[in-house]
């Protein structure tokens, strides 16, 4: 079963291109959500095993979804890794309240999958098929 | 061989999705054409530099995706020029909106590999 990430980012195309790289290319499910708000409500509904999201959106912004899935029993324990395009001034404002890593905006939808998976210590789906592929020739 | 084959299939996702964001990247980028006429004619205003400020890190945090890395950057520098305390430099935002609109309309088809201008 693979597994599940949530992308909350009010940019329809980051959504779009987050999507498509990080179930083709990574074979993860996942979810989105374009709003704070939104992300929260399917953060607590679906449970994934961990969530992207941007820093930078109108109403709830990244800092302020952070903190309530932080402060929330059934979500506090996801791992939320924070999508920015500061990262020099945040990445160490963010890890304090709570991220678990910070991914910098724009990011190559090629690298994506990998970059999620080396800041949550997970290995990369595909790359034992790499191996198998080549052990095969 | 199966990821690079999902390589492949995202390359192709991404040139759909880069055909419905172009208008919306040249949108963007006239929104910023029109915060520097304003800028120009003493019209600024907070609410315009909100909104051009958000147009521009739209723009920033997009194209690169689509490989328009250097076009990227451009809207980048545009957005840090409009985050300064004082009023931004009018030739420089000039400079910068205009290789931004080249940069943006030579690309029909995105690419990861590279961009680029020739000013």
């Amino acid at each position: 079963m693979p597994r599940s990430l949530l992308v909350i980012d009010d940019d329809r195309d980051i959504r779009q291109v987050a999507k498509t790289s990080l179930e083709l290319v990574g074979g993860f499910h996942v979810i989105v959500a374009d709003s704070g708000q939104r992300g929260l409500t399917l953060a607590h509904e679906a449970r994934p095993d961990a969530i992207i999201l941007d820093l930078m959106m109108p109403d709830l912004d990244g800092r302020k979804t952070l903190a309530q899935l932080k402060r929330t029993p059934e979500t506090a324990s996801i791992p939320v890794i924070m999508l920015t395009a500061k990262v020099q001034a945040d990445r160490q404002e963010l890890v304090g309240q709570g991220a678990a890593g910070v991914l910098v905006k724009p990011f190559d939808p090629m690298q994506l999958p990998d970059q999620v998976c080396q800041i949550l210590g997970w290995v990369p789906s595909g790359k034992d098929e790499d191996r198998s592929d080549a052990a095969e020739k | 061989m199966t990821r690079q084959r999902n390589e492949e299939k995202v390359r192709a996702a991404l040139e759909k999705v880069w055909l419905n964001s172009r208008p919306e990247a040249l949108s963007g980028l006239a929104t910023l054409e029109g915060f520097l006429e304003a800028l120009r004619s003493g019209r600024t205003n907070e609410e315009r530099l909100g909104i051009a400020l958000s147009a521009a890190h739209r723009l920033s945090g997009s194209l690169g995706m689509f490989g328009l890395s250097e076009a990227s950057s451009c809207a980048g520098e545009i957005e840090a020029l409009l985050c300064q305390e004082s009023a931004p430099d009018i030739t420089v935002m000039a400079g910068l909106v205009r290789r931004l609109r080249i940069l943006i309309e030579e690309t029909q088809v995105p690419t990861r590999t590279q961009d680029k201008c020739d000013l």
